[in-house]
């Protein structure tokens, strides 16, 4: 069973905040999880390589060109807070 | 005229015949939306003022409509695509009251091409899921038994496909969020190879085995869809530079050809017995139209949902990462600081299912666990991926059940992860291995659910899949409807 510690350390990680009673449930759900993914171990893997999933003929590589954007607005509408055309965020560094 | 379980070719003779106009069409759809989908929930959003005002200037246009492949067909798009004005919340209240500033390109081809978006539609949260029971704005009910499942994470647009809510819908399949769906729900599901279809305008899930893939009711009508999205987009630099073929025309000219079928009988174990017995009396079927089955080996299929709970949870946790309460989406009320912004938003704002995965991802990538977990997987991926390169050397398809089992009760599966995952043992080797998998009803069990017949093709090979099931779908003869459809268009 993972530890409450390990899990608060995954959140952290995370950067998830989980109340008391998620942290009892994602320890068990967590545990059971990995102690399924143990069966590839049964796998013998030594040199193969990553798969290749890209299509070999995909552009995966292109001149990196700056295009205009149609909807700027539409872009900053979604924004929790906005001031004039800037995201706005809590404090990060205090004023002393 | 009742309107609902038209395929997307009689709608076209129809339009063609001027028996009827896009706006008659397109107003009879909202209708079965308002009086049907009440019970079933698979609707997050409708814009009838929208959808009415688009289906006006077709019928302006219907003169020439040789020219718009899919000219007024009614079409549901799932949650988690992008299109211009519209919400698209991917099911999470994270980005409940998100409005898209852009179409998804796969949306913006079909639009181009004639069709209607009807409406958007509900599905797992970020497309994680294989029940819709994940939503945060509640589960989907399946049109063929409201107390059941309509599987996942596509719910929302198998459902609506299957109660005559939409001609067509589209979905995303990481693991099979297409196939299992369209299988429970008695519809042709197909996940495309990976790169067929451009991934631009949908929200990111596992970004090397997301793949956007259309619903309907018969096979030529998915090729209709396929031909007309499929291609290159300069904005995908995974999608393919390949040609497209034009799918429906070999449908058309109704030529026979006959294929080798493989089957793992190992694979297959401990399906539902009902499942287990249509899957071989569709066999006998391709057998009668000349197909020969042949005996293959997938030694490492069953490592494949290790694999995948490994893989699609890391790059989810990379993929998610964006969501920090910053530039869109839910923001917590009560940071103190940047620090608790992110993480408050995010534990506030994300369900209980994605934020397992997230830290599943999170684990398998952190500090002294990456070689043992993350690149494990990507090593056996490749070595699923193999078994199938060599099957394909003794058969064009290698054939499966879509899912274990037909339709479960809503709350059957909830509590016990690792229960809900096995509900894709069939689909999740295939977005491992990035190939095309198309799932279509091959016959009911014994509470008149529908069952689904899973094709898998080599890559790029959706013509042939398009050209063995639509032979199959011919021999097969019309499939059945829901019950809740009986006597209705």
């Amino acid at each position: 069973m993972l530890s409450r510690e390990e899990v608060l350390k995954i959140a952290k990680l995370a950067r998830l905040t989980l109340t008391e009673d998620e942290i009892a449930f994602y320890q068990k759900q967590l545990t059971r999880v990995l102690g399924h993914i143990q069966d590839l171990n049964q796998v013998q893997t030594s040199k193969e390589a990553f798969v290749q999933h890209v299509p070999n003929d995909a552009e995966s590589f292109r001149e990196d060109r700056a295009a205009p954007f149609a909807n700027p607005e539409g872009l900053m509408r979604n924004a929790p807070a906005v001031e004039n055309d800037s995201f706005l965020l809590p404090t990060i560094v205090e004023h002393s | 005229m009742e309107f609902g379980t038209q395929t997307i070719q009689e709608l076209l003779a129809g339009y063609r015949a001027k028996n009827f106009k896009p706006t008659e069409v397109v107003e009879k759809y909202l209708k079965n939306i308002s009086e049907r989908d009440e019970k079933l929930n698979s609707f997050l959003q409708v814009r009838p003022e929208e959808t009415l005002k688009r289906a006006r200037t077709l019928d302006a246009q219907i003169d020439n409509m040789s020219t718009l492949p899919l000219f007024g067909i009614p079409l549901a798009v799932k949650d988690n695509f992008l299109v211009n004005g519209w919400q698209a919340t991917a099911g999470s209240k994270v980005l409940s009251g998100y409005i898209s500033p852009y179409t998804a390109t796969s949306v913006e081809r079909l639009e181009a091409m004639g069709a209607v978006v009807v409406g958007k539609v509900n599905c797992d949260e970020f497309a994680m899921g294989s029940s819709n029971e994940n939503s945060a704005f509640g589960p989907v009910r399946n049109p063929w038994d409201l107390e059941r499942v309509p599987g996942g994470s596509s719910g929302g647009s198998s459902a609506a496909v299957a109660a005559g809510l939409a001609t067509v819908s589209l979905g995303t399949d990481t693991g099979g969020s297409i196939r299992q769906p369209a299988s429970l729900c008695g519809l042709v599901g197909l996940k495309p190879t990976y790169g067929r279809v451009s991934r631009y305008g949908i929200v990111s899930y596992a970004s090397s085995l997301d793949q956007v893939g259309p619903f309907s009711r018969t096979v030529w009508d998915s090729a209709r869809v396929m031909e007309v999205m499929s291609g290159f987009d300069p904005r995908d630099a995974t999608s393919s530079k390949r040609s497209v073929p034009k799918f429906t025309e070999e449908l058309n000219t109704n030529s026979k050809r006959t294929f080798k079928l493989g089957v793992s009988r190992a694979w297959l174990e401990g399906v539902d017995s009902d499942v287990a017995k249509s899957f071989d009396s569709a066999l006998e079927v391709f057998k009668k139209m000349g197909c020969e089955i042949v005996e293959i080996d997938l030694p490492h299929t069953k490592y494949a949902l290790s694999t995948y709970y490994l893989i699609a949870p890391s790059e989810a946790s990379s993929n998610l990462a964006r969501y920090d309460g910053v530039h869109y989406g839910y923001r917590t009320q009560s940071a103190k600081n940047s620090e608790e912004l992110y993480s408050r938003s995010r534990g506030e704002g994300i369900g209980r299912e994605v934020k397992l995965r997230i830290m599943l991802g999170t684990y398998a990538l952190s500090a002294g666990y990456y070689d043992a977990f993350y690149l494990k997987a990507n090593q056996v991926r490749r070595k699923i991926q193999e078994d199938f390169e060599k099957a394909f050397t003794q058969c064009d398809f290698v054939v499966s059940p879509t899912s274990p089992s037909t339709a479960f009760k809503l709350g059957e599966k909830t509590d016990d992860p690792l229960k809900m995952y096995l509900s894709d043992i069939f689909t999740l080797p295939v977005n491992l291995a990035g190939l095309p998998g198309l799932s279509m009803p091959c016959g009911l069990d014994s509470r008149n659910l529908p069952i689904g017949f899973q094709l898998i093709g080599k890559p790029f090979g959706e013509a042939e899949l398009f050209l063995a099931s639509h032979q199959y779908e011919q021999a097969r003869g019309q499939f059945a409807l829901p019950s809740m459809l009986k006597g209705k268009g």
